[in-house]
């Protein structure tokens, strides 16, 4: 069986590459099947540290697709208005009061169901984008981010929670841009709400790292799905 | 007899009391003195003329009073010519001026105006203009010379994450004369209230509505005066204005029998309102007030550190930094809190077999105080007893060996 426990290291992401390779072809993204003890506060902070390094990450290559873009898209000063239009994507602004009554289960859920739908709006990029050197560093970013879906996916199953159920499809009726500037819109923003759910989701972890005890080792094996 | 006295009121008031000077008929009421008249008396002859003389001048009197301008201000730029006439006089009256109580001498009045030329900071005052002969005050006013408002400096931070954020503000320069701020908050679409603070006064505070916004913050600072405006625009994400205050309630202590050690800790700034949620890092810098250069340690959790490696004996300073665990900046450094570890009494020599730690070769390179010359651990001593602690350093480390 895949071992993803282990120490959060450079072999480590040499893994999850192997493994976003091997689930991207599967329809549905799969549930964890572990026959290791999972310790949910450890996978808790694993996936907290994942969010840090595609925080990162994203700086270096929204840099640099924003510079593909072009102007105005890669001034710092940009600040568009959101145009009103059916939100691709679920947004990580929430009321304080609310965000702060979510269960674990709604707020890892909420977490799975960003990143389920960034990442398959990410991988629609990676065609058209302009060089080779961008293509590249997308689907590098791509597996780093198939590998916390993943990881929260990890952290629900330990904790005993089912997973969203829904693909990672448009929801219906989401207009198609109709012209260059406006898809570049749809880009810019898909970054922004991809910047806006790491920064958020390392304040959802440290949050569940407070509330599960590190100690609670649970052993769950789950198969679902295939 | 019933006296009154009209007095004039502003337009749209009602008189309160009216007095109207009456010759006993008609309404009237009782002034102080107690004079009544009875219904249908018949007045005595002087009494009349002594009514109108009385009357004749309280009316001079308010006649001269009302003659007067209301003072009032005039603000003026910097460099500017300034002109004053003198009320409704006219050009060629004969009036004169004073600045403050001074006379302004006749060289800078064309006619019975006052022409101030290229006019400065202090040429602010009082300016009264006089008839000449009657020496009543024709026209008064207050000159105030400044300065339209440069661009303002505006700074937003939260420093109380996640609850809200304040701005405060300030003019790079003086100008001289009364301004008033004007501030707006825009997210989005929504335009939010910014709540000016009572202390300081040039600072407001907003509450956030929302967590994680995509949406930037725009806030647009207006300075007005009555010599012209000026603005400045600030647009900031959320989570870039975060910067806590720094750590308080930093002590340090000695650790008995540590002669390298120093216990420090601290509190989370009060006004960060959930650590728990939001945690904080922080960093911690040291060193002894002798030398320049600081060390520093990142702690990623605890309000605790006790440092390890300082030189025995010597006094130290030290300062904690805090900062959100993944967002926004360092905060300033904290109060300076200054502590020396322990050191042994003078009297009790320390033995050989007593010193646990023989690593005495400290990274340090300066010239230790010329009092430490016993050889205890992890002092740093006078290149004429290295020798010998070394020695002693070697020795010990052979014991060990062979009895271990």
């Amino acid at each position: 069986m895949l071992n993803v426990a282990g120490d959060l290291s450079g072999d480590s992401w040499g893994i999850f590459t192997f493994l976003c390779a091997a689930l991207c072809n599967l329809p549905a993204l799969p549930a964890l099947n572990c026959t290791e003890e999972l310790g949910a506060g450890q996978s808790i902070q694993k996936t907290y540290d994942l969010t840090r390094y595609l925080e990162h990450q994203l700086r270096t290559l929204a840099g640099t697709y924003l510079n593909y873009l072009g102007p105005p898209f890669n001034e710092p000063d940009f600040n568009p208005p959101r145009l009103a239009r059916a939100e691709r994507v679920p947004s990580a602004t929430v009321d304080l009061d609310l965000w702060r009554g979510l269960t674990d289960n709604a707020r890892l859920a909420a977490n799975y169901r960003a990143y389920s739908r960034l990442l398959c709006y990410l991988r629609a990029l990676e065609g058209p984008a302009g060089t080779a050197e961008l293509r590249h560093r997308l689907g590098h970013f791509c597996s780093s981010l198939q590998g916390l879906v993943l990881s929260i996916a990890g952290v629900m199953s330990s904790l005993g929670y089912p997973l969203p159920v829904g693909g990672p499809s448009a929801p219906p009726g989401t207009p198609v841009p109709s012209n260059d500037f406006l898809k570049k819109m749809e880009d810019f923003w898909l970054l922004k709400e991809l910047q806006t759910w790491l920064w958020r989701s390392a304040k959802d972890f440290n949050r569940l790292k407070k509330k599960v005890p590190p100690a609670v080792v649970t052993l769950r094996l789950e198969a679902r799905g295939f | 007899m019933r006296w009154s006295v009209r007095r004039q009121l502003p337009a749209g008031k009602q008189p309160s009391a009216l007095l109207v000077p009456s010759l006993g008929k008609g309404e009237g009421f009782l002034e102080a003195g107690g004079l009544r008249s009875r219904p249908g008396a018949k007045m005595a002859n002087p009494v009349p003329s002594a009514c109108c003389v009385v009357l004749a001048a309280v009316v001079v009197v308010y006649a001269q009073r009302h003659s007067q301008q209301e003072s009032h201000i005039q603000y003026e730029r910097v460099g500017a010519d300034v002109t004053m006439k003198c009320g409704s006089m006219d050009w060629d009256a004969a009036v004169t001026w004073m600045a403050n109580g001074t006379d302004i001498d006749a060289s800078h009045l064309n006619g019975s105006y006052l022409i101030l030329k290229n006019v400065n900071l202090t040429q602010s005052g009082q300016y009264s203009c006089y008839e000449g002969s009657s020496w009543h005050l024709k026209y008064q006013t207050h000159l105030r010379v400044g300065t339209p408002p440069k661009e303002p400096l505006l700074m937003c931070r939260s420093n109380n994450y996640p609850k809200g954020f304040y701005c405060s503000w300030h003019l790079p320069t003086p100008t001289y004369i009364p301004n008033s701020f004007n501030i707006s908050v825009i997210h989005g679409t929504r335009e939010m209230v910014c709540e000016k603070d009572v202390f300081p006064k040039n600072r407001c505070h907003i509450r956030y509505l929302q967590l994680f916004s995509t949406v930037k913050y725009k806030v647009t600072l207006t300075v007005t005066n009555a010599l012209g405006k000026n603005s400045t625009t600030a647009t900031f994400d959320e989570f870039a204005i975060v910067k806590p205050d720094p750590p308080e309630s930093v002590v340090a202590k000695p650790v008995p029998n540590n002669p390298r050690r120093l216990e420090v800790s601290w509190q989370n700034p009060s006004s960060w309102p959930d650590p728990e949620s939001f945690p904080l890092k922080f960093f911690l810098r040291y060193r002894p007030l002798i030398l320049d250069q600081w060390q520093h340690v990142e702690l990623s959790d605890g309000t605790s550190h006790t440092i390890t490696d300082a030189y025995a004996g010597k006094e130290y300073i030290i300062q904690v930094a805090a900062k959100d665990n993944d967002i926004g900046t360092w905060s300033d450094w904290s109060v300076a809190v200054h502590a020396t570890p322990w050191t042994e009494e003078p009297k009790h020599l320390t033995t050989e077999a007593q010193v646990t730690e023989t690593t005495s070769a400290s990274t340090s390179s300066f010239m230790p105080p010329p009092t430490t010359k016993i050889c205890d651990k992890g002092a740093v001593v006078g290149s004429g007893a290295v020798a010998v602690c070394w020695t002693a350093g070697l020795v010990l480390a052979a014991y060990g060996v062979l009895f271990i």
